[in-house]
This record gives structure tokens, sequence and C-alpha cells, in this order.
């Protein structure tokens, strides 16, 4: 019997940067049946605690390498694909990050695979601790 | 005795393999566990980097070791087509024929004698890859999965091409979804815990058995499948159902129930039997096997009867789709794979 994890249990941390706490970060895993390229992502939205995150200050990580949203809908390198059932990390730029204790997220996150007739919208959330 | 063969598709195995308790090799193991003697891959779902590993001489050979450890025949390769790759435009006729064809070299790479295709795939993407098919000599299956079926407005305009070409290359792959007799029970329990009314889910049913009882209206070949989709689900019935769910005070739940009922449909088993000479594969869908091995929606004795009686002599490849609707209270593929050939190896040997 298996368990649905959407959001990684220890991922989510304040991002730090030059000794300053530059944003917030957590790891995610796509809500469909196979991996893409992640081109074909259509829509990040990040809430946290009612707070919606600018598009500009969104960032994808996978296997290492750092994109904004803008830059994402051209990544098609077969390398590049973000795998069925691994974790990629969104980053949210924000100054000082996120303050110590309990908060919620919620993600609205929109990929457009080929042969559905609609975009595949996955809307989740959790509670979590920094 | 028939010669229908049995297979997995890895599908199936989505939640274990997403949950990281199962890996491909885990995987094949829990396939040849249950007797079954095919494989079916979904590449994009399993192999990392994909399509680069394929090429790689090592990957084909770990590939081929771990088939012969668990003594697994390949049945069929899904393919996936994805041509909205970029959000200004839809890849062009030439970049999807590239495509296609990359998708039947990975197949013949990895020994599969048969890709499945998606319902979205163009017909002149079809038709552009039927030469290479024919030199690799990998088949391309479409999917005949609900709103579409055999024997309909839709399977003609496949037809009309294989007369017109001639081709031996292209065909249909029935899924077992077109033949549910009654909405899948682990739908209504979901729906259940989405706080749905014991009284929608009666008048849900009930439309449902009347589309059953009248004949489904099939629906027609178009290109934009939103649109074909939509004009099927009218003249099914959809709007006077919605419209008796709204006056019955419809939440959420309710609500959530009547739309997907239009994921399930009934075909005559008959439309397999008219159809067997452009059938070489089958994806044996399935929702949800009991301890005592039936499926609670499709119609797995009368299913497999057809196929006995036109002779099929391909794969039944199990495709355990139920486990979406159990992630909040958790899901066991690997019970419900085992169950499901049980219950195909029943049909096909009784």
């Amino acid at each position: 019997m298996v368990q649905r994890v959407i959001y990684d249990p220890n991922g989510f941390r304040n991002v730090e940067k030059d000794g300053k706490v530059i944003g917030y970060c957590f790891g995610y895993k796509a809500q469909y049946y196979r991996g893409f390229s992640p081109s074909i992502v259509r829509g990040v939205k990040i809430c946290v605690d009612g707070e919606e995150a600018p598009q500009d200050a969104i960032l994808f990580t996978n296997k290492g390498e750092t994109f904004t949203l803008n830059e994402l809908t051209t990544v098609v390198d077969a390398d590049m694909r973000w795998e069925y059932g691994e974790y990629a990390c969104f980053t949210v730029l924000k100054e000082g990050g996120l303050a110590a204790g309990k908060h919620h997220i919620d993600t609205e996150i929109t990929i457009c695979p080929s042969y559905m007739p609609f975009p595949n919208v996955a809307v989740t959330g959790t509670d979590f601790e920094i | 005795m028939s010669d229908i063969k049995r297979s997995i598709s890895l599908y199936s195995y989505q939640d274990e393999y997403y949950a990281g308790v199962l890996d491909l090799e885990g995987c094949l193991r829990e396939t040849a566990k249950t007797g079954a003697t095919g494989v079916e891959l979904l590449a994009e779902q399993m192999i990392r980097n994909f399509p680069n590993p394929i090429e790689d001489e090592a990957f084909r050979e770990n590939w081929f070791s771990m088939l012969k450890k668990y003594g697994l025949t390949p049945s069929c390769y899904d393919a996936f087509l994805e041509n909205r790759l970029f959000a200004n435009r839809t890849l062009s006729l030439t970049e999807q024929v590239n495509m296609m064809k990359r998708d039947l070299h990975c197949a013949k790479l990895l020994g599969f004698p048969v890709i499945r295709t998606l319902v979205s795939t163009p017909m002149d993407v079809i038709e552009g890859s039927l030469e290479y098919a024919e030199k690799v000599g990998v088949k391309i299956g479409i999917e005949v999965h609900a709103p579409f079926s055999l024997n309909s407005g839709w399977a003609d305009g496949y037809m009309e091409m294989i007369n017109r070409t001639g081709t031996k290359y292209f065909g249909f792959i029935p899924d077992m979804g077109i033949f549910c007799r009654n909405i899948p029970d682990v739908v209504a329990d979901k729906a259940r815990r989405m706080g749905a009314s014991e009284e929608c889910i009666k008048i849900v049913n009930d439309a449902y058995a009347k589309r059953v009882s009248n004949g489904f209206v099939k629906i027609k070949y178009d290109l934009d499948l939103g649109k074909a989709n939509m004009e099927y689900r009218m003249s099914n019935g959809m709007g006077e159902m919605m419209d008796a769910v709204k006056a019955a005070g419809g939440n959420e739940g309710d609500l959530w129930y009547a739309g997907t009922s239009f994921t399930y449909s009934w075909s005559e088993p008959q439309d397999l039997i008219d159809n067997i000479d452009y059938i070489f594969h089958t994806h044996a869908k399935f929702y949800n096997v009991h301890e005592d091995y039936k499926e609670t929606a499709v119609a797995i004795p009368e299913v497999v009867e057809a196929y006995k009686k036109a002779g099929y002599n391909g794969f039944l490849s199990s495709e355990y789709e139920g486990g979406e609707h159990l992630r909040d209270v958790g899901v066991d593929s690997i019970e419900q794979c085992r169950r499901h050939q049980e219950a195909l190896r029943r049909a096909i040997e009784g």
C-alpha cells in the first residue's frame, strides 16, 4: 500500500546567499504519470499563507540547473526532463524568506501534455514548518 | 486452447514507482510474479533522460538481460507524441513525423513489435510514418479509449486510411475501458469521500445504465477533440443528467461524479470480432478487482469470450487505473495486478 506524497517533507527551507536569506524553496513532484520536457509547464502559482508569489520571483531547479518560468518554456533537452516521481525544486525569491514556524502552501501547476483536450491543472497544498 | 497471451503495462505500477517503492526492474519482477509473459512499457515514464539511454548499448544489454531473467517478452511500447512541446505552436507535420519515427526506432531497439499512439495523433502524421514503420517492422496501433469506440464515425476515418493505403502496419488497440457495464465502485467511493450524496450517485448511475441499455451515441471523427468530446457528451444525455444532479442540490462530490461518469463507456464486444483483422494489441484496462477475482465495471468474461471467438492471438495487457481514485486512502497496484491477471487467466483458460 502506498500513499501519495507531493511535497518533499524535508524540502521546505529558507535559501541563503552571501549570508542573507533571499527566499524560500520546496520540493514538488509533478502530478502526472510520466516524465516530460519542462517546456510543457504552462503555469506555476505559489501561494504561502495567502500571499501569492510574483511570477518573476519563481525559479525552477531540476537536475542541478535553474531556470526562470519564462526560460522554462524552451527547456526541451532530454537530460533536462522532469522525471516521473522525482522532486523538482521551486524557489521563491523573497527578502528575509519565511519566518520560523508553521505555514501553509497552495500551488497550482499547469502542464500541457499532448493529447489532453484541456490542460492538466494540479491544485494542491500542504502545511509545513520552517 | 486459446492463443491469447497475458501482459502487464507498467503504467499499472505508477503509484509504486512514484513513491520509489518499485523501480523499472522491480516492476518487471512484479509483472513476472503474476504469471504474465508480456510487458508493456511507457518509456517516458520509467527511462530517465528519455530517449537518450535507449541509444546506449549497455542500457539495452541490461534491458534484455532483465527480460530474460524474468521470462518476459516486450508486448507494446506506449508513445506520446508530445506535439505541444512549445507554448506558441503545435509541432509541424515534419517534426511530428520525426518524433513518431523516433518512437518506432526506440521500440525496435527495445524489442517491441507494436507502438501505441494516442487518439490525438493527426492522420497525416500516422500516414507519414507508415513507410518507416514497415522498414523497422514495428506496427502503429491507435488506442481506442473512451469516449472513442470501434464501429464509429471516428474509427471509420482510420479504416478509410487503412483501405486507401493498404497498410499492414496500422491498426487499433482497444482499451477495455470501453466495455464498462457500470461506473467502477472505486469512483463512487471516492465521490462519497468527497461528500457526494446517495441520491445524486443514483441519478448518475441510472443515467449510465440508460446509456448502456440505449446504446452510447458514438463520437465523430474530429481533430478538435475537445469539441468532439463535448458533442458526444451532450448527445449522450449529459445536459439532463447534470440538470437532475443540480436540482437534487448536487455538491462538489456529486458534480465530480457526474462529470467523471463520461470517462467510461460501453461498446458491444461484437465490435472486437468485427474488427479483429485490425487489432494486434489490447489494453486490458481495469479499475478494481475484488478478492473473488471479479472486476467491478469491466465485462472481462464477455470481452475475452469475444476475443476467443475472433481467434485473437495477441496480448491482453493489464492496465490498472483504479489507483488514482485511492490516493487519499492508499494504493496497492501489486495486489490489483495479481488479481487481474488471475481474472484474465480464468477467462482465457475457462
